[in-house]
């Protein structure tokens, strides 16, 4: 019998010549990438994880009976009720967000699998696509059961198949990257920019600020996660080094395009948990903090390592580190009742860290928060005064990102309009623009939500939209966690009186 | 037929659609902005309106002004 070491490398490098079909049949360009190269270009490919099907098995069915430990401890209902107000409305966005994109990546690796052009590639994203399908089960598992605790945990499983902005925003991100997407572009976005650059290091950080929050069933989901996502992020970094060889503009776009996209759709998801939605007391570090430390640096040094440049927006990208998700905190904050989570207003201790942490900008978003408070204030607190304190004009959508137009400043948003093939587009920002620009072709037919509802195809008023459209209720639409009811709203009124 | 308009207010966190008539004036269709951002930003009594880069008479409609569907248009401090 042969020894693990004799016939591994035979079972992860078995390919072959083709005698009755063209190599470009079996893999066409159009769904394995480009550039298309003979296998002789891909020969070499190699990982350093090398595991077998066995040791897949063993090592998963481990780090599962861990999870199912720590669930059992501290996942019950009772333990998930006495987190923080704040802290499980972060939940229920990452319980919405998390376990369908996951899903999507199972389908990105089973291409992978199939049109990958080498076989240990192959076999490597044969073990990325299981991973991903644990990525889907456990936060399903452990998030849609506390259904019982709160309505809005229904998301869970209803998100992406709901037509809500945020939705169509994440899908627009995820429909790309992963379900239609070829091979080798999967693998460098997939791979190399959104796991190695972005969701490695932030599950790191979640698990940080989960820990800091006592809330250690999230912190051992998303740590039980990261070290599948440190495994099969290995896959991309060889796909990259193979296609820079050949074309390092491509590969440069390629980082540029992606590292953007993650940019916007993971400043709201963490940026919004991390200096929002987690306790001003249990809040380990700012967002900034995080991304300058973790995310910043380390992709630099990723770059550095494959020749590759900064991308052409990196000061406009640190420009935004000081605002960007408290424009979208805020907007969302006003249309909460268009997303299935509550929300808090920062109050006074909250604003003096904020400004602390963010001079920069941080007057102008003060201005905000002190005008919705006032509005809370004249209209009282009580659930019956939500809508009071709500946007009523219908708030704009990026053309590219499909996130709201709110990058820039309060000073000055950098919306832009851009006519193209006679149809009118507008993007949040520059770099949205350039990336439409690139690939009309892909981009151009998609309407966003604001286009829906001129067209007809979704409903004008506002509670129409909301639950014909956005699939909400009543009972689950955004609210204020405390309903305006906030002891430094009433400590204010009774100065100002 | 209401001609939609891409506003954005200084001071704002996010822009918003308008539904401009082609007889307001700018100056209405910048009361209409401000009542739709009120929530957020505080009134100004004296703003101006910039369209193309430009700052434009307040007693225009939109008619004149020239807007058309899914302009952008701001109003800013004045």
């Amino acid at each position: 019998m042969l020894g693990r070491e004799e016939w591994l490398p035979l079972a992860r490098k078995l390919d072959w010549d083709y005698s009755y079909v063209r190599e470009d049949e079996v893999f066409p360009e159009v769904i394995s990438g480009r550039p298309w190269l003979p296998h002789s270009e891909w020969k070499d490919w190699e990982e350093s994880f090398k595991t077998s099907y066995r040791e897949y098995v063993e090592n998963q069915y481990e780090k599962d009976m861990a999870v199912q430990a720590v669930r059992d401890a501290v996942g019950r209902i009772e333990n998930v009720e006495k987190l923080a107000a704040p802290w499980l409305n972060g939940l229920k966005v990452h319980a919405a967000a998390l376990p369908l994109a996951e899903f999507t990546g199972v389908i990105g690796n089973l291409r992978g699998a199939r049109f990958g052009r080498d076989s240990a590639w192959r076999t490597m994203a044969t073990f990325g696509a299981l991973d991903e399908y644990r990525h889907t089960q456990i936060p399903l598992l452990l998030f849609h059961p506390l259904l019982r605790l709160d309505s809005q945990f229904d998301w869970a499983h209803k998100f992406y198949h709901t037509n809500n902005w945020f939705a169509v925003a994440a899908r627009h991100f995820f429909d790309e990257i992963t379900t239609g997407q070829n091979a080798i572009e999967f693998h460098i976005a997939t791979n190399v920019v959104l796991e190695t650059g972005f969701t490695n290091l932030q599950f790191v950080g979640l698990a940080s600020l989960a820990r800091e929050s006592s809330d250690h069933m999230f912190e051992r989901m998303v740590t039980s996660i990261q070290t599948d996502e440190a495994r099969h992020a290995q896959i991309g970094h060889p796909v990259l080094a193979t296609v820079m060889k050949h074309d390092p503009r491509y590969v440069q776009y390629l980082v540029d395009k992606w590292f953007w996209r993650n940019w916007r759709l993971f400043s709201i998801l963490t940026g919004l948990s991390t200096d929002y939605l987690t306790a001003l007391d249990q809040r380990p570090y700012s967002f900034k903090e995080f991304m300058e430390e973790w995310i910043i640096d380390q992709f630099l040094r990723t770059l550095d390592e494959f020749g590759l440049k900064k991308p052409w927006y990196w000061d406009l990208l640190l420009d935004e580190l000081d605002i960007y998700h408290h424009m979208i905190y805020a907007s969302a904050y006003s249309y909460r009742a268009t997303l299935w989570f509550n929300f808090v207003i920062p109050g006074p201790r909250e604003r003096k860290w904020l400004r602390q942490k963010y001079p920069k900008y941080w007057d102008d978003m003060d201005a905000v928060w002190e005008q919705i408070s006032e509005r809370w204030r004249t209209v009282g607190p009580g659930p019956e005064n939500e809508l009071a304190v709500h946007g009523t004009a219908m708030p704009t959508f990026c053309d590219l990102c499909q996130l709201p137009l709110s990058a820039g400043t309060p000073r000055k948003n950098t919306a832009r309009v851009q006519v193209h093939d006679g149809r009118k587009y507008i993007f949040c920002s520059e770099p949205c623009q350039w990336i439409f620009l690139h690939e009309p072709e892909r981009y151009a037919s998609h309407k966003d939500i604001v286009k829906r509802v001129l067209s007809g195809e979704a409903p004008a008023q506002l509670p129409n939209l909301l639950t014909e459209y956005f699939n909400l209720t009543p009972e689950t639409w955004g609210k204020d966690v405390h309903h305006g009811d906030y002891e430094w709203l009433k400590d204010r009124k009774d100065s100002a009186a | 037929m209401p001609i939609p308009l891409y506003g954005f207010l200084q001071g704002d966190t996010v822009g918003l659609l308008i539904l401009a008539d082609e007889s307001d004036t700018l100056k209405a269709l910048a009361g209409k902005l401000q009542d739709a951002a009120s929530l957020r930003v505080a009134a100004r009594d004296s703003v101006r309106l910039v369209y193309n880069d430009k700052i434009m008479d307040q007693a225009m409609t939109v008619a004149q002004a020239g807007f058309e569907a899914l302009d952008r248009f701001d109003v800013v401090s004045g």
